[in-house]
């Protein structure tokens, strides 16, 4: 278990001989770096496309994604029923502002709070472990949904109707703060101490406790940030779509989404997710407009060849060697073989 | 992918305009998914005036003074909500259509009126008859074009069941805002009369065994059992009656009459029989119209030699591009409120295949009503005999008179 050794070791690569300053001021870059690219690149959307629906979209499955990252990537509790939470925000978004009439920053934050609660009512399905685990999720997602949908004070009936408290272009700028905002998370979660012990929980749980981890609160808080994560997605969701009736959000097709951009990118790193959703959903908007006829059948083909051949997610083909896939070190061999050859 | 994204829709703006001078409708479509049966019709019928209108040289376009061709700009949003809000703002957004027609019902609706009030872009919207989107005041935005909002669709079988003397009603619905809506209305109507259903229960839309509610209505004793849900809820309770033998003397669901080819497949004429739904077109006849086709007219040219083949939806899609036409040839300028004034100035006036078209000041359907008709055993199969008129417009329509109680099939 070397990564149980010391932060340093998972921060400073073994034997590159740098001094401790550059090495601190290479990790800071590693931080910074994909906070200032990916705020970029977001920032740039409505210039290159001015669908701001779907950018606002895209940044939502991206903190949706960053959620499963955190979940899955670094503990291994797959969350089929992860859209319970998304929902949940949209749920406790939504009667904030129809009941107390709050504004539009109190609801996100609202939205999220009723996610973690959620998370917490949930929190004893974490004895479960893998299968059972992503199956129980499931159940209490789609338990969540027919709660919402059969109460009338949740409107699930008559169908929620929100008055539009952003305009769609500060709500997309409130979305690239929220994506940037989880990117810090998740690079906190990947460069500290408590990522450690995460990661520790997830290569043997009983190891790590051994070690002195403490593996419930640990495993717990892991599950709440990613909840509050789909949470302030849900709240951001209501906010833009304003008239939904219980069923949009609580569609499973959102969980096998966000699973699929996370794993796509790659887990367990910070720009994995958003590599992942930037890519594939951009994918299905183009294939969605420019070929709906082969929608399916292309979509599902490029999903089923990128996880045979890049299990590791597209980040594992700049990570270290042990990730990338068997394939591409043969390729970068044999283009390396000439100039080593006598 | 951005700029991919944007040459896609660049595309198909470019084909929009390809031919001069257009008006372009924007819509969206499912050809697959759970709506994919009821959108594919009515998106053919929208096709179908577009083409029909372009053939007679264009529709009028009052504030330019002469006649212009339309486009039809679609896309196909899989039966998602959340694909469709992305692609009813690609209309918008990268298409930069005149006006914008939404798809099938009010879940994939609910996207557009979102855009279409936030955008201030008037949307035709079809078969979205949720109350909540005509709950919250004027709204110039949103026109309901082909169905009454759902709290109004009763108001002839609360009229019928009066004529028939019945007092013990048994109401059994769905909880989604179409069918509840309804159900209040009936039971508003029973305590205005100072009467209680006998049997009053919400079920969840994906209810599909009956089999204990059947007997449970059974015990209340009811003259009359309604049933208010969607087609494969209404297709389960009728069959489940029949599996347990259950008969009861009046028996009334909504989709029978808009899919009766489904209906007739899944759960047989000989359950179906004597059986009461709504009698929407091309049950009933409009054929005196002011625009357009009247029904026996569209259902040659729509679908020459196989007219038992159209449904309502198809009609549904007609009128909605009726609609778009009859705004455009009254409107007052090109501006979204201009086009919409259009509609104003019809309103009440326009009498299509559908009826009279008519919308309040929230933009909801309050035209158009729909009488009640009951499924009449005729050889192997049944035939539709309207019994009671929702206008006295429609005394003329009623050929038939209402067997009660009904006969044991």
């Amino acid at each position: 278990m070397p990564e149980l050794e010391s932060l340093e070791d998972v921060t400073t690569p073994p034997g590159t001989g740098a001094s401790p300053a550059r090495h601190a001021a290479a990790r800071w870059f590693g931080r910074i770096a994909p906070l200032v690219v990916v705020g970029a690149v977001l920032g740039a959307g409505p210039s290159l496309y001015n669908n701001l629906a779907f950018l606002t979209t895209l940044a939502i499955y991206i903190l949706l994604a960053q959620g499963v990252n955190i979940v899955y990537g670094f503990t291994g509790y797959l969350p089929f029923g992860f859209v319970g939470f998304f929902g949940a925000g949209i749920y406790g978004s939504s009667l904030a502002i129809v009941y107390w009439h709050v504004g539009g920053y109190a609801a996100i934050a609202l939205g999220a709070l009723t996610s973690v609660v959620a998370a917490l009512i949930l929190s004893p399905l974490l004895r479960l472990s893998g299968a059972y685990f992503a199956l129980a999720t499931l159940a209490a997602s789609q338990a969540l949904y027919f709660i919402v949908a059969n109460e009338s004070w949740t409107f699930g009936e008559s169908g929620m109707s929100l008055p539009l408290l952003f305009s769609p272009t500060a709500l997309y700028v409130i979305s690239v703060v929220a994506v940037v905002v989880a990117l810090i998370v998740v690079l906190y979660v990947r460069d500290s101490h408590f990522g450690l012990s995460l990661r520790a929980i997830r290569s043997d749980a009983v190891s790590a406790a051994m070690a002195g981890v403490n593996v419930v609160r640990t495993r717990t808080i892991a599950w709440l940030v990613s909840a509050a994560l789909a949470g302030v997605a849900g709240a951001l969701w209501a906010l833009m779509t304003s008239a939904f009736y219980a069923e949009t959000p609580f569609d499973l097709t959102i969980s096998v989404y966000a699973i699929v951009f996370a794993l796509f990118g790659g887990v367990r790193t910070a720009v994995g997710p958003v590599v992942g959703t930037v890519v594939l959903y951009s994918l299905y908007q183009y294939i969605g407009i420019s070929n709906p006829q082969y929608f399916e059948l292309i979509y599902g083909l490029l999903i089923v060849v990128l996880v045979l051949f890049l299990p590791g997610g597209l980040t594992s083909l700049v990570g270290g060697r042990g990730d990338r896939p068997a394939w591409w070190n043969r390729l970068v061999r044999r283009r390396a073989a000439p100039e080593v050859a006598p | 992918m951005a700029s991919g994204l944007a040459a896609a829709s660049l595309s198909a703006s470019q084909s929009a305009g390809a031919s001069g001078n257009v008006i372009t409708v924007g819509t969206l479509y499912a050809n697959t998914g759970s709506f994919a049966t009821s959108s594919m019709p009515e998106y053919a019928g929208l096709q179908f005036w577009v083409k029909q209108v372009n053939a007679a040289g264009g529709m009028y376009v009052a504030p330019l003074k002469k006649k212009e061709h339309v486009q039809l700009v679609s896309y196909n949003d899989q039966s998602d909500p959340a694909t469709a809000t992305t692609l009813y703002n690609q209309l918008l957004t990268q298409n930069k259509v005149n006006v914008f027609v939404a798809d099938f019902g009010s879940v994939l609706t609910a996207p557009a009126v979102t855009i279409a009030k936030d955008q201030k872009h008037l949307l035709f919207d079809i078969t979205g008859s949720g109350t909540s989107f005509f709950s919250s005041g004027p709204n110039p935005y949103v026109a309901l074009t082909s169905l009454p909002v759902s709290a109004v669709w009763p108001k002839p079988v609360v009229g019928l069941l009066s004529s028939l003397k019945i007092k013990r009603v048994a109401i059994l619905y769905c909880q989604n805002d179409f069918d509840q809506a309804q159900a209040a209305a009936i039971k508003g109507f029973l305590a205005s009369e100072h009467l209680q259903p006998v049997y009053f229960q919400g079920v969840p839309t994906t209810q599909s065994d009956y089999s204990t509610i059947v007997q449970a209505i059974k015990g209340a004793n009811p003259q009359a059992v309604l049933e208010f849900g969607y087609p494969n809820n209404d297709i389960a309770f009728l069959n489940q009656l029949k599996s347990t033998n259950t008969h009861f003397n009046f028996v009334l669901t909504p989709f029978p009459g808009q899919l009766p080819t489904l209906f007739s497949q899944d759960v047989g004429a000989k359950a179906l029989a004597w059986e009461y739904t709504y009698a929407v077109p091309p049950i009933m006849r409009v054929n005196k119209v002011n625009l357009g086709l009247g029904l026996n007219a569209f259902l040659q040219k729509f679908a020459p030699g196989k007219e038992s083949t159209v449904n309502f939806l198809n009609v549904a899609g007609y009128n909605a591009g009726l609609a778009v036409q009859a705004a455009f040839a009254h409107a007052t300028s090109m501006s979204q409120l201009g086009i919409r004034a259009g509609l104003t100035a019809v309103s009440g006036k326009l009498q299509t295949l559908e009826g009279t078209f008519a919308l309040n000041k929230a933009g909801a359907q309050v035209g158009e009503l729909l009488p009640v008709a009951q499924m009449v055993p005729h050889g192997a199969g049944f035939q539709f005999k309207i019994v009671y008129p929702a206008t006295a417009a429609q005394k003329a329509m009623v050929n038939g008179t209402p067997k009660y109680p009904a006969p044991r099939a």
